[in-house]
Parts: structure tokens; C-alpha cells; sequence
């Protein structure tokens, strides 16, 4: 039988318009007589059984001709050689949807769309046309074609699953050509074979190996299924131990958080965030952003499921298998119970406390300060190069020396007949004659401070580095020293004095004679860029401080090393004996003051992190249990210590005051701070060039 | 040489010997990771913390002890056998061979962890306290739906909503709920069992959402564990008020999914039978009358045969509820839950249609009331009498019974908070309700008082004016309520001994503020202890006021901490001013609102 090929449909489609265009309706009918007989003949054929072959030869036949007989009726027989009315060709005809046309005829010109039917002109033309159903639209020419019944039939049959020719019969009879009616002998004359007569081995052994399965118990019949059966779990519980089976503790989890208040579906409106708050959440960082924002429901009816529910729970069982557990103590104290119980600062006083008088006149930096032993007058020296003294009680400039080089220190000579002020500028060390004291003193001061000329260029020029000149432009001789000295110091007996020279190397710390104008370095090696050294107030010892450490040496026993000090800070800046000469109080760079028990140990006994920048200076008070540090960030801290003379009772450090005032100038603050000797007064030099007086 | 060289044939030490990492453990156990983990979530076994993580920091560790405990557990022998069990039906279907392979599949090794449980939690009290995760899981998973792909099977599901109901009737029947809290979340209940405060978090009974962020392998594990646990807890407990476990359902009541309600009526039913039985020596008689009853009440649903031997089923639910009342009255009732149990005495409620019913009846039983629904198998209907509330969730109501009071569902859940039965009318129909307070925080503690909780305390205040003032007590303490439920439990010999108590401590008291006037006066500190004495002269507490203000000047005591106290109190005080800061944001919201609300 023929099949009716993919063409097929195309030429019926193209013979079905070319018909249309024609107006050859009759022929239509025709053909839908004809198809419309055909399963009569069909049904002819189960019946009839004759001939067959002939018959459908004949079927076929009558296909052809009736093919034939179109083709003829048509009169196309170029019709295969036309195309499309569309000559576009296989392109996606989307290209053309913004078009008025939907591409070109066979001459070029421009095929214009129809124009689109809206809904009711197709309703209408379904009333009208009962064979409307029957019309697609073609896409690629743009006009409606009318489906024949037949073509209608094969859709039907394609949707339907089945073959789609209408004349292809699958269940079309079985016609058996061999002729069985008159044989008398079996095709084949072989023998049964043997086992179709005995049982089958196979089987036999199957069976046993199922037999012996069972008996072995490897399949096993059907059990119903037990029930989980629940018991008395916990019967009595007198047997509980606190600890599980293998020795270790059982750390119960964490219970989940209880909610508060804003997680009610219907919160007071102050649980709410508004708007502003809610968005800014977002510039927070995601951990800090609150994982809940509270929200309020009218009613519980409105309540929605809430999404994160499942979520929530998958946490937390992770958090139960995965987080590790450890039993941590929770402090639950008062904060204030923290803070040490001191004693009262009123019990404390007199205390330097409040700003009393201010120096002015300097124009620089106040770099150091120092007073008089009978503390009447307060030296002072500054970056502007001049050296002032002034009358503490009343803050009257009383002299002022120019010396023309920025000073870094100055120093009352400690003896209170000696009015002799040692000055460290540059590369050189002033003492000046002040000129007060009575004639006796005034004679005796002069004395020490006058030079032989001659003495000089053998001495001084051979054996030691510094030189003693008389100075020119005032009273007072001048040391020139090879490097730039930053500290002088003087001894207790006022007669010796050291100075520092930080860059020096073996020579960094010299100590002068002044009765015999001497100079001679220490014997013992200074390990480390030296800071400052400072005379014990009572034995003939010194403190050299580096800046990691601090050593003490013997000075009658040619400087052996007494004790060395770590206070384990990272740069030492100041360093202060208290007068009894047992505690130390050393200041650092990084704002922490140690207090050093110096029998007690090399480690510092406290520390006490109070200035949030160096600590430029630190000092104890001759006489009060007082001491003071002063640092950058501009505040000076007066602490009470107290030193008792019962060796088992340790030192008492109280703070007391924060001292505030100064202004900080080219990030410096105060730099430097010395007590009254006799008062309990504090002064404090300022880089902001002013000298404060603080009293009690 | 690397930086922990061990010689060969030394022992490890310390840190490195007692702990091991998660994938040495792996290693060391034989088995897969997924095994290794769904061991550990069913024995109880967590990660430690090391005091020094020697493998570095970003790794787990676990406890050598806890590994060994594994390896010696029959479980894990169990997941090699099933194990084994995978490769011989893999084995038998690659040769073809289905009908080996249905049968392995038939008898596939299946494991108990009825022995795991008791491990765990060697005596009922831990199981108790462990419970509350047990709980949620267990309620999350009633409403989720079966999933075929996540491996979430319907027996399952049905299992955990068989469970929690169990678990509900249970803490309503014996009285024993405390806590109730609608969140966006859910619903919070806590329940107090043998003295142990039991917090479970149901969801809204509403379709969850499902999410892929989930992985159902971990939390299906972890509910195989807490199925269990929770069905010994639920015998255990069943077993305590003489209640047969499992309970046999109505199945009537079942197929109308009032699980609850069916459960209800099974306690008062066994309740029931046991007073029967021993007011009556004969047995015959009350099946007799039992199934007389039946007879007579055509309406009732039939229980099951068994259940109609043992049981009598009731007429009216109302009887019902009153036996179960009765069958309460137990000697053992502590206050707290005679309190919650009268609290809705006497009070008919009715539920209507659109509201959530499982958790109201749940809690309206719990606390002693009686309740009804719109639907099948309601005890009682909506026509009722004796109805005194009905509770409605919908905009409008349109026909309303004079003799009852419409309420929104919140009232119920803010009268349980606050133990007394709150004013109706600003829980009317179509009025926004009063905010819904957490009854978990405590106020004072966080220092912020909700309005409305401050209008529940004066409600309280008033419901208990009838109490005496105690001896002792000032009128302040009277108007903190708490004081007064302290002392309201309290009888009045025993108060007058707290009042005596209460005298000593103010008198303590007293002599701490004259010892901290010493300080203050100037006694220097180490002297201070050596004057220090019992008797404190009476003039001492006049010169208090004069001393008191120096106190305030600023003592920089803080540089004199060492560094550890003082970073601990900067720490404790950064927490203080969190919180201070947060009532502060909560008082400028409410600022803010009310000005709003004014314009």
C-alpha cells in the first residue's frame, strides 16, 4: 500500500488553495464522496477474502487514478514547481512582525498583511459559515486556508495516536499462505527429544537450594511486624549518677532563648523600629544586624506562617551535634565590686588640686622647670633660648638670661648657700650665678664659678673630653661637651653633678666636680641609649636609666652594679627616686608609670596605665607622700604614696587628682612637673610655654 | 624538625592525647561521615573544647573518651550491617534477581533506641530537662506535610501529631501550664512537670514553608531520637496519673482530626472506670450501665470494644469535664497548680469558626475551662446557655448573645498570663486588642515596664485586696504585686516570721551603709577593720548625710584594676549600657507614638 508521504499533505494543501482560487467547489464535494465510500469497500474486503492481492492492486489502482484523475481535473501540472506565494525563503518570519507586509511575491512586490480579524468578526464568521472551523491560518502567506475533510481526519488520527493515512489498516487480517487443508504428514519426521518426557534438573536443584536456604534460615518467612513496644523506661530512679557511661560529664545544651517582648505578634508600639531605623540596618554589618525586626498584627487571624520556622530549628539542630560545648562560669557581680576599695581622698589631703598662679612670659616651649631648695624661686628654661627665673609666690619674672640656644633642662644646685643654676642647652652645660643670697654667699659662689685660664689647655684638653671655660656673656662657666647634652643632675652634696649626652657611647654619662672643675665618665660600661641618671637622695649611688632597664652603681666602689631594675615597658622617659631612696618611679613612653620596690624585687611592684601618651616627666615630693607624672595628652596625675616604714606593709598608691589646664601645642603637653619643696604644691611646665602652679 | 616532634615511642600528652579531631575520629571508627554523624546525634555526643586546639583553631575536636564510647556502641555494628544489607539488594537487582531482592528488602536490620534513651538520660528528671528541643521538633514536624522526596514519610508525621497531642493532654489534664505566648514565630508554652520548667514552641497551625536551605537527612535523624524519647516520656508520665499508654482513640473523633478532645475524653474515661472500680466490687455492673448508655445515646460515637470493658463513656461532655475535675482533686496539687486550674472555672467557652483551634483547646482545659467548637464532634453547640464566652476572630459578629461575652482569642492567652480574668470590653470583636506581652521577661530586671503590663499589675493588685497586709510589709511592698504573690503563699505564722527576717535584714542593711560612712569619714582603710564592731553608734547614720556627697566626686579607680578587672568591668559595663540604651530607644519610640497619636 502506499503511504501517504510528508508531501502529500503540502500538494493536498497547495491543490485545496489553488482549488479555492479556482472556485472549483464541485470538485471538492467529489473527492469527500470518495472518501467517504472507502471504508464501505473496506469492510467488503473482510468479508469477501478473494483475491486478495488482485483486490488491493486494485485498491490501489483506483488510489492512482483517482490521484491521477485530480491531478488532470486541476490542470497544474506545473504545480509542483510553484512555490510559496511568499519568497522569503526558511527565515524566521518574526522578522517581518513589525512590518505592514509579510515579505515579497514571485515579481518582487511587497505582500501587504491582511488585516487581523478581531474576536467578533470571527464569531461572526463562524455564524455565518458553518465550515469556518474548517479554515487555518497560513503564517507564511498570510491567508486563511480551508482544511478538506480528509486532511481534517489525518490531524484527528495524529492526536489520536494512530496511523495517520486514513487508509492504512494495522489489524488487517493474516493471510496464511500455506495451504495446510490436504497434508497428511508432519512437516518435520524428528523424534521427541528425551526431556520433554523427564523432570527438569534445573528446577530439582533450584528447589533444593530454596529448601536449604529456608532451613538454614537465610530466608525467613514473613513476621508481622512488631509494634515498637514502649515500657517503664525509667522505673525508679534511685540509680542516677551525674556522670554517663564513659567518665565524662554531660553538658547539657544551652536552652533556646525565651522571647521578650518585641516578638509578640502584637507588640506595644514602642517595639516597633520606625522606618529610618529599619533601613538603617542595612549599613550595619550583617552580624550586627538584629535578625528579628518586630512586626505588629491587628489580629491573630492575619498571623502568617512564619517562613524561617523550619530554618530556625535546622540551626539549632546543628548547633546541638555541632557546636562545642564547654561549661563556661558566668560572673554575675556587681561591676563596682571590681574597682579596688581605696581609701578616701579626703583622708588624703593636702593634695595639689586646683590652678593657682600661672607664669607667663616665655615664648617657646617650657622644656624643664626646677625650684630652689628653700622654694622661693622657680627656674625655668625654654625652646626661645632664654633661661627666667621667677618668684613662686607672687609669679614675678626675676631675672632672664638669653643664652641663644633652645635649653632642655635646668637645675637649682641642691645646697641652699650655692644659688647656682646648671642650664643644658645644645652641646653645652651653663652654671649660671643667679646673684641671690646675701654678699658671704654671693663671694662664695664666685669663687667656685672662676677659672683659672692657665689651668685650661693642659688639663682639660688632655685628659678629659669636656672642656670648662669661662662664660662670656654672664656670669658662670660654660661646659663644652663633644655631644649634645639633654639632662644635668646634681648630687645631694651639691658639690658633684651629672650630665647625659644620649648620642655619647662610653662617654654618655660624665659626672663634674665642681669644687675642682673636674669631669670624669663612669668606669662601668652603659649598656643601651641612656635616658637619664639621677644621684640617690642619701648614698653615694646612681641611677642610670636606659631605655629598656635601670641600673644602679656604687659610686665609691668605682661603680659596681648595684641592682638592675626591668620594668619591662618599652621605652623608658623618666625616672624618679623617692626621697627615702627605697622606691622608684619610673615613666614610659607609652603612658604606663611603674612604681619599683627596690628591695622588693626588680619587677615593678604596680603599674599603672594613667596617661594615654608618653610620660615626659615623673617626680616624687621632698617631704609629702606625694608624687606626680605629666604627659603629652596634657594632664598631670597627682597620686598619694605612701611609703611605711614597717618593711611587711606594702607601699599605698591612691590616685588622686587629674590635673587639667595646659593646651597642647605641636602635639606636646605638659613636659615637665616638680613639687614645692616644702609646700604641697605642683608645677607643671606646659609646651604651650606657660608654668602652672597647682596648690591645695 | 616540626614544631611538636614527638620521639617515636613516646606517648602523646596532654591536649593532643586527650582530644581528637572530627576526621581522625572518622578515621579511627570506620565509617562514613553521614554515619559518623547520625551516631553522634543519637547518642548525644558534641564536640569539646580543648584548652589548647593543637591542630589549629578551625577545626572540631572531640573527646578521645566520647570516640571511644562510640566505637564500643551496638549501634554502630547495626549501620554495618545495614550497611552490608544495601550491597546485597544492590548485588541481587544487578543480577537480575527481584525476587531475592524484595526479599532482603523485606527483612531489612532495624535498630531500637529504647536503650540509647535510657543512656542518655539515666534518670526521668534529665529526660525532663532535656525535653525542650525535644518538644519543638516534634510539634515543627506535626504540621509539616509528608514530603516523598525529602524522605519525610506520613507515618511520621502522623506519629509526632499522635505525640504531641499525647504530650498536651497530658500537661492539660494535670494543670501543669504556666506560660503561654503568641509570637510571630509561634506559640510558646511552658509547662512546669515535676518541678521542671518545660519551654516547647509550636508553630502556627498554618502550611509551612519549606526551604532547600534545610537538610531533612539531620533533622529526621534527630526526630528518630525524639520520637522515641518523647513516647517513654509520654508512658512514663501516663503511667504517673494511672492512665493506660497508648491511649485508645475514639475513632470517630479521630477521623474528625480532634485528636485532642478524644484524648481528653480517654483520660476522664479511665478516671472514670478506676473510681467505678473501687466504689464497686462487683464488675459487671457498670459495663452493664456502661452499655446501657451507649444504647440511649445514638448520637455518641461508638469507642471501641475494649475500651467500652474497661471505660464507661460519658453522657454530656459537661459531666465529662466535671469528672475530669474530679478525678484531679488530688492531695499532691501544689498552689501554683490549684491557681491555674480554677483560673477559668466554671466559664463555658465556645470557639467559632474561624479561629485556631488546637492551641485553645489545649489551654482553655489547662487552666479549668470548658470548651466547644463549631464542627463534628463538639461536645456542646453553639446555641448553648451556659455559654459564657465565645471567642471570635473576625471583624464583625452579627447575631451576639446577650448572656455571653465575645472575646478575641488573645484574651485568653493575656487572663492565663496574668492569672486572673482580665476586663472583656478592649477585647471585643473588631477592636485592635491591647499589646500581647511576653510573659517571660521579667520588667524590672530589664528596667522597662510596658504600659500595658503596669495596667495588668494594678488589675492584679486589685483582685487580691482581699489579702491582709503582712506584718512587716511597707505599702509599697503591698503595691509590688510580686511581693504579695510571694506572700500570699505563705501562711500567716509564717509570715510573721519573714516579717522578723525581714527586720534583720534591714537592720544588716543598716550597719553596711554605716560601715561604708567609715570609709567615707576618713578612716583610712587598713585602719578601718581594726575599729570595726558590731555596735554602731547611733549618731553614725546622722552624719551619713553630710559624708554621702563626697562619694560622688570622681575616684579614678579604674587605673588601679589590673588589666584583667578592668577590661572585664569595661566589658560589664559596655552590656549595662547596651541595655540602658535600648530602654532609652524604647522610651523615645513611645515618646514619639503618643505624640503622634496627640497630633
Amino acid at each position: 500500500m502506499k503511504m501517504p508521504k510528508k508531501n502529500d499533505i503540502n500538494n493536498n494543501k497547495k491543490k485545496r488553495k489553488d482549488k479555492e482560487n479556482n472556485k472549483q467547489q464541485d470538485q471538492d464535494y467529489k473527492l469527500e464522496l470518495e472518501l467517504e465510500k472507502e471504508p464501505i469497500q473496506q469492510q467488503q474486503h473482510v468479508f469477501v477474502l478473494v483475491d486478495e492481492n488482485a483486490f488491493s492492486n486494485h485498491n490501489n489502482d483506483q488510489e492512482e487514478e483517482l490521484e491521477e484523475e485530480a491531478r488532470v481535473e486541476e490542470s497544474d501540472s506545473s504545480e509542483d514547481e510553484v512555490g510559496p506565494r511568499n519568497t522569503i525563503g526558511d527565515v524566521p518570519l518574526e522578522w517581518y512582525k513589525d512590518e505592514p507586509h509579510i515579505g515579497y511575491d514571485i515579481t518582487g512586490k511587497k505582500i501587504i498583511k491582511l488585516p487581523k480579524k478581531d474576536m467578533l468578526d470571527s464569531l461572526l464568521a463562524t455564524a455565518d459559515n458553518s465550515k469556518n472551523w474548517r479554515k487555518i491560518i497560513d503564517q507564511l502567506n498570510d491567508e486563511e486556508v480551508q482544511l478538506a475533510k480528509n486532511e481534517i481526519g489525518l490531524i484527528q488520527n495524529l492526536l489520536r495516536g494512530k496511523t495517520p493515512h486514513p487508509d492504512v489498516d494495522p489489524y488487517a487480517p493474516y493471510v496464511d499462505w500455506f495451504e495446510w487443508k490436504d497434508s497428511i504428514h508432519p512437516l518435520s519426521s524428528a523424534q521427541e527429544p528425551k526431556r520433554r518426557f523427564i523432570p527438569s534438573k534445573w528446577e530439582t536443584k533450584k528447589v533444593v537450594k530454596l529448601i536449604r536456604a529456608i532451613r538454614e534460615g537465610r530466608i525467613k518467612q514473613d513476621k508481622p511486624k512488631e509494634e515498637p513496644q514502649l515500657y517503664l523506661l525509667w522505673g525508679d530512679d534511685s540509680n542516677s549518677t551525674e556522670k554517663s557511661g564513659h567518665g565524662l560529664s554531660y553538658i547539657p545544651a544551652p536552652k533556646p532563648k525565651v522571647p521578650g517582648h518585641e516578638e509578640s505578634y502584637n507588640p506595644s508600639v514602642e517595639y516597633i523600629p520606625t522606618q529610618e531605623e529599619v533601613d538603617s540596618y542595612q549599613l550595619m554589618y550583617e552580624e550586627d544586624r538584629p535578625k528579628f525586626i518586630p512586626k505588629r498584627f491587628e489580629s491573630l487571624r492575619s498571623v502568617p506562617a512564619y517562613e524561617n520556622a523550619l530554618k530556625e530549628s535546622f540551626e539549632r539542630c546543628l548547633d546541638l551535634y555541632l557546636c562545642p560545648r564547654a561549661r563556661k562560669k558566668r560572673i554575675n557581680i556587681d561591676p563596682e565590686s571590681l574597682k579596688p576599695k581605696l581609701p578616701n581622698k579626703k583622708d588624703l589631703k593636702p593634695y595639689p588640686s586646683t590652678c593657682y598662679l600661672e607664669y607667663k612670659g616665655h615664648m617657646g616651649a617650657v622644656m624643664s622647670i626646677s625650684v630652689e631648695v628653700s622654694g622661693q624661686w622657680l627656674a625655668s628654661g625654654s625652646t626661645d633660648g632664654t633661661v627666667r627665673v621667677w618668684e613662686v609666690e607672687t609669679g614675678r619674672c626675676l631675672r632672664i638670661w638669653d643664652v641663644g640656644e633652645a635649653v632642655h633642662y635646668v637645675a637649682w644646685n641642691p645646697v641652699q648657700e650655692r644659688k647656682i643654676l646648671a642650664v643644658a642647652l645644645g652641646h653645652d652645660v651653663l652654671l649660671l650665678n643667679t646673684g641671690f643670697g646675701d654678699e658671704e654667699e654671693q663671694q662664695k659662689v664666685k669663687e667656685l664659678l672662676h677659672i683659672e685660664a692657665a689651668q685650661d689647655p693642659d688639663e682639660s684638653g688632655a685628659t678629659s673630653t669636656v672642656s670648662w671655660v669661662q662664660y662670656d656673656k654672664y656670669e658662670g662657666v660654660r661646659l663644652r661637651h663633644p655631644k649634645a647634652v639633654s639632662k644635668v643632675e646634681w648630687h645631694f652634696g651639691g658639690n658633684y653633678f651629672s650630665t647625659v649626652m644620649p648620642t655619647g657611647d662610653s662617654r654618655a654619662i660624665l659626672l663634674h666636680q665642681l669644687s675642682k672643675k673636674h669631669t670624669q665618665t663612669i668606669p662601668s660600661k652603659v649598656r643601651g641609649l641612656p635616658v637619664s641618671s639621677v644621684f640617690h637622695p642619701s648614698r653615694n649611688t646612681i641611677f642610670i636609666a636606659t631605655k629598656k632597664s635601670i641600673r644602679q652603681y656604687d659610686l665609691q666602689k668605682k661603680c659596681k652594679l648595684v641592682r638592675k631594675l626591668e620594668p619591662g615597658v618599652r621605652e623608658i622617659s623618666s625616672i624618679a627616686i623617692h626621697p627615702a631612696g627605697d622606691n622608684v618611679i619610673v615613666g614610659s613612653h607609652e603612658g604606663k608609670l611603674c612604681w619599683f620596690d627596690v628591695d622588693l624585687s626588680s619587677q615593678p611592684y604596680r603599674k599603672l596605665k594613667c596617661h594615654k601618651k608618653d610620660i615626659t616627666d615623673v617626680a616624687f615630693h621632698p617631704s609629702y607622700p606625694l608624687f606626680a607624672s605629666c604627659s603629652d595628652d596634657c594632664i598631670a596625675y597627682v597620686f598619694h604614696g605612701k611609703v611605711y616604714s614597717d618593711l611587711n606593709q606594702n607601699p599605698l598608691i591612691v590616685p588622686l587628682e587629674k590635673l587639667q589646664g595646659h593646651t597642647s601645642t605641636n602635639g606636646r603637653g605638659v613636659m615637665d612637673c616638680t613639687f614645692h619643696p616644702r609646700q604641697p604644691w605642683l608645677f607643671t611646665a606646659g609646651a604651650d610655654s606657660v608654668i602652672k602652679l597647682y596648690c591645695h | 624538625m616540626p614544631k611538636h616532634y614527638r620521639p617515636p615511642g613516646k606517648k602523646k600528652e596532654g591536649n593532643a592525647a586527650k582530644y581528637m579531631t572530627r576526621t581522625k575520629a572518622v578515621k579511627y571508627l570506620q565509617v562514613s561521615l553521614q554515619d559518623f554523624r547520625r551516631l553522634c546525634v543519637l547518642k548525644g555526643v558534641f564536640p569539646r573544647e580543648p584548652k589548647k586546639k593543637f591542630e589549629g583553631n578551625h577545626k572540631t575536636y572531640y573527646h578521645v573518651k566520647d570516640i571511644m564510647f562510640l566505637a564500643h556502641e551496638p549501634l554502630l555494628e547495626k549501620f554495618r550491617e545495614m550497611r552490608a544489607h544495601g550491597h546485597k539488594v544492590n548485588k541481587a537487582l544487578a543480577k537480575k534477581n527481584k525476587e531475592r531482592a524484595e526479599r532482603l528488602k523485606a527483612a531489612r536490620p532495624t535498630y531500637k533506641l529504647d536503650r540509647l534513651v535510657r543512656e542518655r538520660y539515666p534518670s526521668f528528671i534529665d529526660a525532663l530537662r532535656d525535653l525542650d528541643d525535644c518538644l519543638s521538633m516534634v510539634h515543627l514536624f506535626a504540621t509539616l506535610p509528608a514530603v516523598e522526596r525529602e524522605k519525610i514519610e506520613v507515618s511520621r508525621i502522623h506519629n509526632c501529631r499522635r505525640l504531641s497531642h499525647e504530650w498536651q493532654a497530658y500537661i492539660s489534664r494535670t494543670h501543669s501550664l504556666r506560660k503561654v505566648f503568641i509570637a510571630v514565630k509561634g506559640i510558646y508554652y511552658q509547662a512546669e512537670v515535676q518541678g521542671q520548667k518545660i519551654t516547647w514552641l509550636t508553630p502556627h497551625a498554618l502550611q509551612q514553608v519549606l526551604t532547600d536551605e534545610v537538610d531533612f537527612n539531620v533533622m529526621l535523624t534527630f526526630l528518630e531520637f525524639y520520637e522515641t524519647l518523647l513516647a517513654f516520656v509520654n508512658f512514663r508520665l501516663y503511667h504517673s496519673i494511672n492512665v493506660k499508654y497508648p491511649p485508645i482513640l475514639d475513632p470517630q473523633l479521630e477521623a474528625l482530626a480532634e485528636d485532642l478532645y478524644a484524648l481528653f475524653r480517654y483520660f476522664s474515661a479511665s478516671s472514670r472506670a478506676q473510681v467505678l472500680e473501687n466504689q464497686d466490687l462487683s464488675p459487671s455492673q457498670p459495663e452493664n450501665a456502661d452499655l446501657g448508655s451507649v444504647g440511649t445515646e445514638g448520637d455518641e460515637s461508638d469507642l471501641r470494644l475494649a475500651q467500652l470493658q474497661l471505660q464507661l463513656p460519658t453522657n454530656t461532655p459537661g459531666a465529662l469535664m466535671q469528672l475530669v475535675e474530679k478525678a484531679g482533686v488530688e492531695d499532691t496539687d501544689d498552689d501554683e497548680t490549684r491557681e491555674c486550674k480554677s483560673l477559668f472555672k466554671n466559664l463555658k467557652f465556645f470557639l467559632s469558626r474561624e479561629v485556631q483551634r488546637e492551641s485553645l483547646l489545649f489551654i482553655i482545659p489547662a487552666f479549668g475551662g470548658v470548651v466547644s467548637w463549631e464542627g463534628g464532634g463538639a461536645p456542646f453547640k453553639e446555641t448553648d446557655e451556659g455559654i459564657t464566652h465565645q471567642i471570635v476572630d473576625r471583624p464583625s459578629q452579627g447575631h451576639m448573645f446577650l448572656s455571653r461575652e465575645y472575646v478575641q482569642p488573645q484574651w485568653v492567652f493575656d487572663c492565663v498570663n496574668a492569672r486572673i480574668l482580665l476586663p472583656t470590653d478592649i477585647y471585643a470583636v473588631g477592636r485592635v486588642p491591647p499589646p500581647h506581652l511576653s510573659p517571660f521577661v521579667d520588667n524590672e530586671a530589664e528596667g522597662y515596664v510596658p504600659e500595658y503590663a503596669e495596667k495588668i499589675k494594678r488589675l492584679q493588685a486589685a483582685a487580691r485586696k482581699e489579702l491582709m497586709p503582712m506584718p512587716g510589709l511597707d505599702i509599697e511592698d503591698i503595691e509590688d504585686p510580686q511581693n504579695i504573690l510571694v506572700a500570699g503563699v505563705i501562711s500567716r505564722t509564717e509570715a510573721n516570721e519573714a516579717a522578723e527576717e525581714q527586720r534583720k535584714i534591714s537592720m544588716l542593711q543598716n550597719q553596711y551603709h554605716d560601715e561604708l560612712n567609715m570609709e567615707v569619714q576618713g578612716v583610712p582603710y587598713s585602719a578601718s577593720g581594726v575599729h570595726r564592731t558590731m555596735q554602731i553608734p547611733v549618731e553614725d547614720t546622722e552624719s551619713k548625710k553630710e559624708t554621702l556627697p563626697d562619694s560622688e566626686l570622681p575616684v579614678n579607680e579604674e587605673i588601679m584594676m589590673s588589666n584583667k578587672k578592668r577590661k572585664l568591668y569595661k566589658a560589664m559595663k559596655m552590656g549595662e549600657d547596651k541595655k540602658k540604651n535600648a530602654n532609652k530607644l524604647l522610651e523615645k519610640r513611645k515618646k514619639m507614638a503618643e505624640a503622634k497619636k496627640s497630633a
